[in-house]
């Protein structure tokens, strides 16, 4: 199996597509090589905040060397749940320094290749070879390893509540597809989501996508921005957080951390989608029997 | 045309920001010029004041809503104007309710807040007016037809955008670019945006496309830029419908970033006659299937042709020429 990377460097660092192409590959992917540590620092550039705290690359790994610790007897997918909340609060990214991909393209080959084979090797049918597709190592935010537990978290959190972004772990599809739709960058459909899915309204993965379906097909002509506002966008307290950064200790592996102090969706606006979301998917057709695959639904 | 299962509000709605403020962590306000943001061009550009410095800005926005919506007799209740904000690289949706003002309600006006941490490249702001119809509430009735961009990159208030033009030696340059030390340029499509990297290495090219000289010098430059936007757009089409998103369907998905941007710009010309959409489905089955993808290459190519201006450059590098020969001549 790919092996945890022979040269870590103090601070996590930048890594352009093009120059992590030349790193995937076949062996890499199939999980027979590891990434050629030195010589892929050599390509590297550095954060724009290189010189904060939020920078050092040691918390990192060591946060993933626990979950793939905790989760070794165990389905590397739960790890998720587990990891997503954690990365987030250790790396206090803005959204703009995490729409920036090479920083995940480093993550991925420079910092843990190993956890993205451990993570995301799936077995091929036909002959039995075993690969990861590229797209975990690189790729858009809602495939690459760790881009789609950041972002998860980040649009999944309640302001400093990291709790539901543990619910949408729980369920791949939800975590898959939930990245990809636009409906959840508006916080309170986010929320009526989770809020359905900790009711056990929608379980499964086909209820989800069911769900989902549903939702977008009603967003058409609907303005949930009207029926449900959300508080107003305060940029402050993540400012605050990630200052807060230089003081901080090590993200706490049994509790879960604390997020941004921003201000958390408006009860009344996860209530009213929450009711809309479950008449929704009250006639919404799900494929084969509710409760027929509670697994890991289309996990890939 | 799309079908409503309720009634809408014909008539055009407009947006327009009024003014802009930039604030920083130190309480600094600073209006911006109105250089920095242009009406006609639908644009917004803090980049304009050279300022660097600031955390958040402020717009005061206005949109016009057709007399109709609030005519007593109406079939709309509970009438709302929003305004939407938002930018698929960070995923990022604000809103704010704009307040009815003067001119019996066809003006509305409010304050939208954008916070620069939240957003990477372009964002997009659009209005819409949302009633209650048929006892249904939140209904959108109508929308402004064309955006407005905040552009946090540009320097200019402009919708089109202008090259990202690099100077670097390849020889040394970065990794990737060494093994390309023979060429003028190349073409980096990976990124947030295209960028086109010239060859410093190549002796005197930097001179000629960033230069003004003699007339022969500028047509020369003309046509070599307009072939550079060629390999551009070819590029950064290739890149754009080989990293789409496909549903379970198998239908492909439009990009949200520049690329997406890219195939609704070019697909028009790629396949006629159909609407985008239906173009996107088109050239990825030609793509990823077995037959097809080689007869769309002339297409593609004139696509990219037409908007690196080459024929422009071309025709106006020949005239030029055919009258220094006649100078010569003379």
């Amino acid at each position: 199996m790919t092996d945890k990377p022979n040269f870590l460097p103090e601070r996590l660092a930048l890594l352009a597509d093009l120059n992590a192409a030349q790193y995937l590959t076949e062996g890499l992917l199939s999980g027979k090589e590891d990434a050629p540590a030195i010589a892929l620092n050599k390509t590297t550039e550095p954060l724009p905040h290189d010189g904060e705290s939020r920078a050092e690359l040691a918390p990192v790994r060591d946060l993933i060397d626990d979950a793939m610790y905790q989760f070794r007897d165990d389905r590397p997918t739960n790890a998720d749940a587990w990891l997503a909340p954690r990365l987030h609060a250790t790396l206090r990214l803005t959204r703009r320094e995490a729409a920036d991909r090479r920083i995940w393209n480093y993550l991925a080959l420079g910092v843990a290749p190993d956890y993205v084979v451990w993570r995301h090797m799936v077995a091929k049918s036909e002959d039995g070879a075993s690969k990861v597709a590229v797209r975990r190592f690189q790729g858009p935010a809602y495939t690459q390893a760790f881009a789609r537990l950041w972002w998860a978290a980040e649009l999944f959190r309640d302001g400093p509540d990291y709790a539901p972004v543990v619910t949408v772990c729980g369920i791949q599809d939800m975590l898959n597809t939930g990245l990809r739709i636009d409906m959840v960058d508006h916080r309170p459909t986010a929320q009526a989501m989770v809020r359905l899915m900790d009711r056990g309204t929608v379980r499964t993965g086909r209820e989800v996508n069911a769900l989902v379906a549903a939702i977008n097909a009603s967003a058409a002509t609907l303005m949930y921005d009207v029926i449900a506002p959300d508080a107003e966008r305060d940029g402050r307290p993540l400012r605050e957080w990630i200052e807060a950064a230089e003081s901080a200790p090590a993200v706490p592996r049994r509790d879960l951390p604390i997020g941004p102090y921003e201000e958390k969706v408006p009860e009344r606006s996860v209530d009213v989608l929450a009711v809309h979301f479950a008449a929704l998917f009250a006639e919404a057709p799900v494929r084969g029997r509710p409760g027929a695959d509670e697994e890991a639904g289309g996990e890939v | 045309m799309r079908a409503f299962p309720y009634q809408r509000l014909p008539g055009v709605v407009s947006l327009r920001v009024t003014s802009v403020e930039l604030r920083g962590p130190d309480d600094i306000r600073d209006p911006l010029d109105t250089s920095a943001f242009s009406a006609i061009e639908q644009v917004v550009a803090p980049g304009s004041t050279g300022r660097d410095d600031w955390e958040w800005l402020r717009m005061k926005v206005s949109a016009t809503v057709p007399g109709r919506a609030t005519a007593p007799d109406s079939p709309w209740t509970d009438l709302a104007v929003v305004v939407v904000l938002s930018e698929g690289a960070t995923n990022t949706r604000i809103s704010t309710a704009l307040t009815p003002g003067a001119e019996n309600g066809r003006k509305w006006e409010g304050q939208l807040d954008l916070w620069r941490a939240d957003h990477l490249d372009r964002a997009t702001m659009s209005v819409h007016v949302v009633a209650t119809v048929d006892g249904v509430a939140g209904r959108e009735i109508a929308a402004s037809a064309k955006d407005w961009i905040i552009d946090l990159k540009a320097e200019a208030p402009l919708r089109e955008r202008e090259l990202e033009v690099v100077e670097v030696g390849f020889r040394e340059g970065p990794q990737w670019l060494r093994r390309f030390q023979e060429v003028p340029w190349a073409v980096d499509t990976s990124g947030d945006l295209p960028v086109v990297h010239i060859n410093k290495d190549f002796e005197g090219v930097s001179d000629l496309v960033g230069g003004n000289g003699t007339s022969v010098d500028n047509m020369v430059r003309d046509l070599l830029i307009a072939q550079m936007c060629t390999d551009v757009w070819t590029a950064v089409f290739h890149t754009a419908i080989g990293d789409l998103e496909i549903e379970d369907d198998g239908t492909p998905l439009f990009p949200r970033d520049w690329r997406g941007e890219v195939l609704r710009e070019m697909l028009p010309d790629v396949v006629p006659d159909l609407p985008v959409e239906d173009a996107l489905s088109e050239v990825h089955r030609r793509r990823t299937g077995t037959s097809g993808w080689t007869d769309l290459q002339p297409r593609i190519h004139y696509a990219a042709t037409r908007r690196g201006d080459v024929p422009k450059a071309l025709s106006a590098t020949i005239r030029g020429l055919d009258s220094i020969h006649r100078g010569a001549d003379a």
